[in-house]
């Protein structure tokens, strides 16, 4: 069911003012959401100015900075800082992406940093991602060839491997789905652009020989068409990638096959 | 996870065009069901007698009724529009986000120009 309010113990409160103390001219406030699971209090949007002379361009430089010389009680998650592992997606001005992708000039005004939408908080900017992973595992994210042995080699045509452009450079940040408020409303039936994404990509493959019947699995009023082309996905995708797309391919092989 | 709290999430966030052109196109749906519905209602209370008609037909050149009912054009326009860039969407083609931006647009905007003309046709030449 639509639930377009938050519950009762997520509702966000104001927080704590981080003063600036360096005393520099060039200051941006950055407004960034707070959970601490051990206070049982709600969570809270905490507003930190920061120095931007001394800091790099990307948002994730900002809250390094916040961590580092401010507030040591932040918690976020990153890794590679080069939008390869997919860690740091958080909602940077109220769109989803990459922090360390984003750079802070194209946000205006005070920066708002909150953690994907509609997930299970569990600390600051850390969501729970298990179900989108468990969903994941849903669609069987493997190649499935039955007729080789496992010795000899698959080969694959240069046409047949440009099929999987576009889909395979998918580093699951789970950006696209918690844009897609088809997938806050129906997140436990609905599979949601990451993963339709992914299916689509095993669909697709030449050497997997399940086409048929991966198909049939996500043939599913709930699990498949309640992509209704809002494209929030495409819109959010920090590698470039079109979700809907594959989305609209895998409902026109249904429809044609 | 039970107390864990939601991330917000219509609430922060931004709308975009083709977003704001999927939500619009439910609400007009709806809208216009109704007004099938409606219409049907209507027509249905011509066998029941002239009066009844001429009660609805005396709202509808109302102020309120002329309001209402270039509402329900507007509606029905912008259904039309939006249901063209759907079945292009649902060929698979204008995935693009530059292109959903331009065909997004151009549904909201010339939903506007389709509202008049259907309402001067309806007026002055039926």
């Amino acid at each position: 069911m639509v639930q377009l309010n938050l519950p009762q113990n997520s509702k966000v409160n104001k927080g704590k003012y981080f003063k600036d103390k360096t005393g520099s001219k060039n200051i941006r406030r950055i407004n960034v959401y707070r959970w601490d699971p051990t206070t049982g209090e709600n969570p809270r949007i905490d507003t930190y100015e920061v120095d931007m002379d001394s800091c790099p361009s990307k948002v994730l430089d900002i809250l390094n900075k916040i961590k580092n010389e401010i507030d040591p009680t932040l918690a976020y998650r990153r890794s590679c800082a080069h939008g390869v592992c997919g860690s740091c997606a958080m909602n940077m001005g109220g769109k989803n992406g990459l922090a360390c992708t984003k750079p802070h000039a194209e946000i205006k005004g005070d920066i708002d940093i909150y953690p994907l939408p509609h997930l299970k908080v569990k600390k600051d900017l850390i969501g729970d991602l298990s179900g989108l992973y468990k969903q994941y595992q849903s669609i069987e994210p493997w190649l499935k060839n039955n007729s080789k042995s496992e010795t000899t080699e698959i080969f694959q045509s240069k046409e047949d491997r440009a099929k999987l452009d576009g889909a395979y450079e998918c580093i699951m940040c789970a950006c696209c789905s918690t844009s897609c408020p088809s997938y806050w409303w129906n997140g436990d039936k609905y599979l949601g652009p990451a993963v339709l994404l992914q299916a689509y990509r095993w669909i697709m493959d030449s050497r997997d020989e399940d086409r048929k019947e991966r198909l049939q699995k996500v043939a599913d009023e709930l699990k498949l068409y309640r992509c209704h082309t809002i494209l929030n996905c495409t819109s959010a995708c920090p590698k470039g990638l079109n979700p809907a797309k594959a989305i609209a391919e895998i409902k026109k092989m249904l429809a044609t096959a | 996870m039970e107390n864990n709290p939601l991330s917000p999430h219509i609430q922060i966030y931004n709308w975009h065009i083709s977003s704001l052109v999927s939500i619009s196109h439910r609400i007009t749906g709806i809208i216009n069901v109704m007004t099938i519905t409606f219409i049907c209602i209507w027509v249905g209370l011509l066998l029941l007698g002239e009066t009844n008609y001429e009660i609805i037909k005396f709202f509808l050149n109302s102020l309120f009724g002329k309001f209402i009912l270039i509402g329900i054009i507007w509606s029905f326009s912008f259904q039309i529009l939006s249901e063209i860039r759907h079945f292009f969407l649902d060929l698979g083609y204008g995935f693009e986000i530059k292109t959903t931006k331009i065909t997004g647009l151009i549904v909201i905007i010339g939903s506007f120009p389709l509202t008049i003309i259907f309402y001067m046709f309806g007026r002055y030449i039926l």
